[in-house]
């Protein structure tokens, strides 16, 4: 710390000084530490799709469950309702409805033109992830017409987010493929 | 498309069996459940009461997180608002570090994202996003922004301050010490010679550094907390280049005192613990920070040296994070993942190529100690050839380094 010496005008100038110094350093500390100190976990949800194609017509029919963790839930819809940091089950399941309406406005599935295609939401669920706990979403696709073509749009979280990913895993008999949704690859096609 | 990896198979083979039966699930799928140490993870399930905690998370009485909350009405109110975005960033970025996570690093991106798309865009917009980066280890996109930054003000202290930890922890020492003295100029006496203390103590000169963190540290409390808590935890690392170890952990636990769940803090005293043999000590100190990853790897190194039953479910969780960063093509966590290959795995072919890949992209003491440890342990001294030479001409002092650096300079001596 350095110190200022003098009287009178003098010492006040040296002081209004010192105060700016340390607000500078107020603004500039908590970007000095080094980047080692993070720690690596970003936000993932996991999409599995089961895609089952039925007979000669080509009729395609998706089951989905979707994985996303408790922790970015609560971080945009406040689940944690009594705020003490630990989230309960309670809590989870009494926001079921916020839960499926914020996460359903952001996947969407195209069967083509005039084949609009609905999700059906099953139950909720929970899972234990290696990085925490997911509500878990089982949902149908439902198209008008059974669909030939079908491709999903992925958007959860990236107005808030946009380094989160949305990791696919699609079931098609015994294939498993996987693909990663992000700001830049919203898009993917299931079935062309 | 691609193919989803064999270990990826297992992980989502719970998922499989749920979703195949998903119209007539009514119980939990028990008979999904993995083998263990892989039965740590249930099949989905409904919890059986309303009062099961399923998930820590950031309390509303925490006066960061308040504070967070409140920036945020701020920001949301006031979207012309680019101090009130900035502000609202960096505690985000601030607060991530602190606990050790990296969602925190997203929701700041989201916040100047509209910033950015400015022509040209502000300078402080430019500095958080460059930190941002940094801290996701995209060393060449950060340093690019920050020499925008500095294009347009030349005596942006942040980006020189964030210039000189990129150059450090990359090895770039006559860079840094040229960013230090761009500190002193644009921000004053006392950061400047934070940072060259900070630099001299990875350039054979730690005894000097010790010195300069002394006259800062003399600050006391006018200045904040995390400032006073960083100058601890360099005093510590400093203490350890000199192997004066009540030094160092004096110093540990002073910083812990000040900011006593900062994620950086608690893994660098962790890693003391277990240098100095002592791993019984690094579990209560981790026991509520299993949501950070570099945290979660002392714990499991730390069950490893006990030869706890848990070092394999530790081990099974740690590689399940791995293969999710993998999955969702992030960028690359070298020092970890040599580490974990190397302590946990005993895999040292796949230590020393993720440690010399690792080494590649940042060179800080433990990014060579590591490189020399997997050449050791997979025999081969000529992979630490080049960080031989870097160690001579940086002159790092390190009571354990030094040793691994010999051995293989001795090697490659003998197999001349």
């Amino acid at each position: 710390m350095m110190r200022h010496t003098g009287t009178g005008q003098g010492r006040a100038a040296a002081r209004t000084v010192e105060v700016r110094s340390w607000l500078l350093s107020l603004l500039l500390i908590p970007l000095l530490l080094p980047p080692a100190a993070r720690a690596h976990s970003a936000s993932d949800a996991y999409l599995n799709l089961i895609v089952h194609s039925h007979g000669a017509d080509g009729q395609i029919a998706v089951e989905g469950q979707w994985d996303i963790a408790l922790r970015d839930l609560d971080f945009v819809l406040r689940l944690d309702e009594d705020g003490d940091g630990r989230l309960t089950w309670g809590e989870v399941r009494s926001r079921q409805d916020a839960i499926e309406r914020y996460a359903y406005a952001s996947l969407h599935f195209d069967g083509g033109p005039g084949d609009a295609c609905v999700i059906k939401p099953g139950r909720l669920m929970i899972d234990e992830h290696a990085d925490g706990a997911y509500a878990v979403l089982s949902f149908n696709v439902l198209c008008a017409r059974a669909p030939r073509k079908l491709a999903l749009d992925y958007r959860m979280f990236f107005p808030i987010d946009p380094s989160h990913r949305g990791i696919l895993v699609e079931h098609d008999g015994a294939d498993i493929a996987t693909a990663v949704l992000s700001p830049e690859n919203t898009r993917i096609d299931l079935i062309r | 498309m691609t193919t989803v990896t064999q270990f990826m198979r297992s992980f989502l083979a719970a998922a499989l069996v749920v979703l195949g039966a998903s119209a007539a699930v009514a119980e939990p799928a028990v008979g999904a459940n993995l083998a263990s140490p892989a039965a740590a993870f249930k099949a989905p399930y409904l919890p059986s009461s309303d009062a099961e905690v399923l998930q820590d998370v950031p309390s509303a009485t925490d006066p960061a997180v308040a504070a967070m909350k409140a920036l945020r009405v701020q920001a949301d109110a006031a979207p012309q608002s680019l101090p009130t975005a900035i502000r609202l960033a960096d505690a985000y970025v601030d607060y991530g570090r602190q606990i050790g996570d990296a969602h925190y690093a997203g929701y700041a991106e989201a916040v100047i994202a509209p910033w950015l798309d400015a022509s040209p865009p502000p300078a402080s917009a430019l500095v958080t996003k460059a930190t941002i980066l940094q801290y996701r280890h995209q060393f060449s996109d950060s340093r690019a922004l920050l020499r925008r930054t500095i294009a347009i003000e030349p005596r942006n202290a942040q980006a020189w301050l964030t210039l000189a930890t990129l150059d450090m922890v990359q090895g770039d020492y006559e860079a840094a010490a040229h960013d230090c003295v761009q500190v002193t100029g644009s921000a004053g006496l006392e950061l400047g010679l934070a940072c060259s203390a900070n630099l001299r103590s990875c350039t054979g000169q730690a005894r000097q550094s010790l010195t300069l963190l002394g006259q800062v540290e003399g600050a006391g409390e006018k200045v904040p907390l995390s400032y006073q808590a960083w100058i601890q935890g360099l005093l510590a690392e400093t203490a350890e280049r000199l192997g004066d170890w009540p030094l160092a952990e004096n110093h540990y636990r002073r910083a812990l005192r000040l900011v006593p769940r900062d994620n950086f803090l608690l893994v660098a005293y962790a890693d003391f613990l277990l240098d100095r043999g002592r791993p019984a000590e690094v579990l209560p100190l981790l026991a509520d920070h299993t949501q950070s990853d570099t945290a979660f790897l002392r714990l499991a190194l730390a069950h490893s040296a006990l030869h706890s039953g848990e070092t394999a479910r530790d081990t099974w969780i740690m590689a399940a994070r791995f293969e999710a960063l993998t999955l969702r093509g992030s960028d690359f966590f070298g020092r970890e993942q040599a580490r974990f290959a190397l302590e946990l795995e005993h895999d040292p072919q796949t230590a020393l190529e993720i440690a010399q890949r690792n080494w590649h992209a940042q060179r800080e003491p433990w990014d060579t100690r590591l490189l020399l440890e997997a050449a050791l342990a997979a025999k081969q001294p000529e992979a630490a050839t080049e960080a031989l030479k870097f160690l001579q001409k940086s002159r790092l002092e390190d009571p354990v380094i030094e040793p691994l650096a010999r051995e293989l300079q001795a090697q490659l001596e003998r197999n001349r």
